[in-house]
């Protein structure tokens, strides 16, 4: 099986031949090189409407990025095979790998854990993590612990995955929460490509952080971007920019319209060709049984799939983990007659 | 001379795209009892300029100057609104301003782009429509922004007024601080990185999404 191509680190698609359809994510691409070479470089390329830009206030001189070789390599393809999901193709390097998998009910559904042994994010750590889910497999991925992202001075730690989707085929994504220490900056660019058939539901919860001194949100910066696009016969369109910037240096953050007084935030991403109106009344209905602020909405109907977001905001991991849980619980019952998830007893 | 006058009509309050009819988002904290008067509006109007107006309307309008293809644009608009009400409102008013735009101020790429929206391959948002008419009439982008922005800080105060209810000179003082903000984010949009198109504040986000499920309810978003 071919390989799913990767961003190159500095900005570069690799092999975008290969990826049909995805004329904007080359044009993004080409516009995050830029950036990455410092704020002025893009609008001297890119030319401007003749007239000034302003002081240059260097709000967007981002720490230098990590040039060299990645700190962590993760491959992970899976197919089909006799009624149950395997891994078809499986590559790993430097500090990422995956425990061996689990079958955690009769579904066929694979579970595969990703463990960083070096434990944490440092500054200038690269981490690539490519995922394809083959025609009507299902897979489960999860982490072993928390994504830690530890000071990162003059830099950034960053997370690229690339996840592609086949017919009919669903990924479970429920990473363990993120906790940026002081001093961290961190990126995790999720890229997405979903067929019309493909189901797709993805958790996480963001920490308000860890520092020496008990305060929260001591962190530089955190960005969490997610693109989505579904794939067709005729080409690939962007069905969801899931595009969280958490900056606590720049002002309030954990104000009105921040975190509204709140510690912890939580999303929900879920796309899928049953994803209506109804269904987003029912995850409403399990909100208002916890502690927590969330909205919901829809998104865009793109070739017959449709986009869910949740965002939730509360004071704890666990009740942001319990309020994720009971709404995956709900989709796992409804869709696929499967128990919720217990990660914690395996 | 040449572009002022028009660019006045383009951003007047009296220009017919239906802002009136908008809230996004604030009303859902007037409901909860966190806007209430003259000081809470102006903190979420703040928070409303430097985020949501900056990042997504702030940065398509920079990005549709500098040559950046307006479907390519609208599409990322599309994807990145994920409050659907809030996405509405910007294909809403900007199908009004497209409307408009080529009655009064018809050009060459306002056609093309109205032309992907009739054929459905453009849902046709309001920055970018804003932004089309604007660079075709020769409308420096420092200056566009600062008209898009302010027009939209006007109808979002003008609008406040009317539900909280504030008084009319509160409305004017909101606006001139508003000008300050609206002034910072002119200077800080030019600077920002691709990266950051379409950022969102949760809290923005989630009181847009809730407003679907607000009962009584003066706006559409």
């Amino acid at each position: 099986m071919k390989t799913v191509p990767l961003l190159a680190h500095d900005g570069d698609l690799i092999a975008e031949a290969a990826r049909p359809g995805l004329g904007a994510a080359a044009w993004w691409a080409s516009w995050g090189a830029h950036c990455r070479e410092g704020p002025d470089s893009s609008l001297r390329e890119l030319g401007a409407a003749g007239d000034g830009h302003g002081p240059k206030s260097g709000e967007a001189a981002v720490p230098s990025p990590a040039t060299s070789s990645p700190m962590g390599e993760l491959a992970l393809h899976i197919g089909q095979r006799g009624g149950r999901s395997v891994a078809i193709h499986q590559f790993h390097q430097g500090a990422l790998r995956v425990l061996r998998p689990h079958y955690l009910d009769d579904s066929g559904q694979v579970c595969y854990v990703v463990v960083n042994p070096g434990g944490a994010y440092l500054g200038a750590d690269l981490f690539l993590v490519d995922v394809a889910v083959g025609d009507g497999a299902d897979l489960l991925l999860t982490t072993q612990s928390a994504t830690k992202i530890y000071r990162t001075p003059g830099s950034f730690a960053e997370q690229r995955m690339t996840v592609r989707l086949g017919e009919g085929a669903r990924l479970e994504l429920m990473p363990d929460q993120l906790i940026a220490y002081r001093q961290a900056s961190y990126r995790q660019n999720t890229y997405i490509s979903v067929r019309p058939s493909s189901s797709l539901v993805m958790a996480e919860v963001v920490t308000p952080g860890w520092s020496p001194d008990g305060a929260s949100f001591r962190y530089e910066e955190l960005r969490l971007r997610n693109e989505i696009r579904v794939e067709t016969d005729d080409g690939g369109q962007l069905l969801a920019l899931d595009n969280l910037l958490i900056r606590p240096p720049a002002g309030d953050v954990t104000g009105l319209g921040h975190m509204e007084g709140f510690s912890h935030l939580g999303s929900l991403v879920v796309v899928d060709a049953r994803v209506d109106q109804s269904l987003a009344d029912d995850l409403h209905s399990v909100t208002a049984d916890h502690e927590a602020h969330a909205g919901i909405s829809l998104t865009r109907t793109l070739a017959g799939t449709t986009g869910l977001v949740l965002r939730s905001l509360s004071d704890s991991t666990g009740e942001l983990n319990r309020l994720l849980g009971a709404c995956t619980a709900l989709l796992r019952e409804r869709w696929h007659g499967q128990a919720p998830l217990d990660l914690r007893k395996y | 001379m040449t572009y002022q006058l028009a660019l006045q009509q383009l951003v007047d309050s009296a220009l017919p795209t239906g802002a009136f009819a908008h809230s996004l988002g604030f009303e859902t904290y007037v409901d909860a009892g966190v806007v209430v008067d003259e000081g809470s509006f102006g903190a979420w109007l703040s928070v409303f300029v430097g985020q949501q107006l900056t990042y997504s309307d702030g940065l398509a309008v920079r990005f549709l100057y500098e040559g950046v293809d307006v479907g390519e644009l609208d599409s990322f608009l599309s994807a990145s609104l994920l409050p659907r009400q809030v996405r509405e409102a910007s294909v809403k008013m900007g199908g009004r301003l497209l409307e408009i735009g080529a009655e009064v101020f018809p050009s060459k790429d306002l056609a093309l782009y109205r032309d992907l929206v009739t054929s459905g391959r453009a849902a046709g948002h309001q920055p970018l429509a804003f932004a089309v008419v604007a660079r075709s009439l020769g409308v420096p982008l420092q200056e566009a922004l600062a008209a898009y922005l302010f027009a939209a800080v006007t109808s979002l105060t003008q609008n406040a007024v009317r539900a909280i209810p504030l008084g009319q000179n509160a409305g004017q003082r909101l606006l001139r601080h508003a000008a300050d903000d609206v002034a910072a984010a002119v200077e800080r949009i030019p600077h920002l990185t691709p990266d950051d198109f379409g950022a969102v504040s949760p809290g923005l986000e989630i009181s847009q999404m809730r407003h679907e499920r607000q009962r009584a309810r003066m706006f559409m978003s």
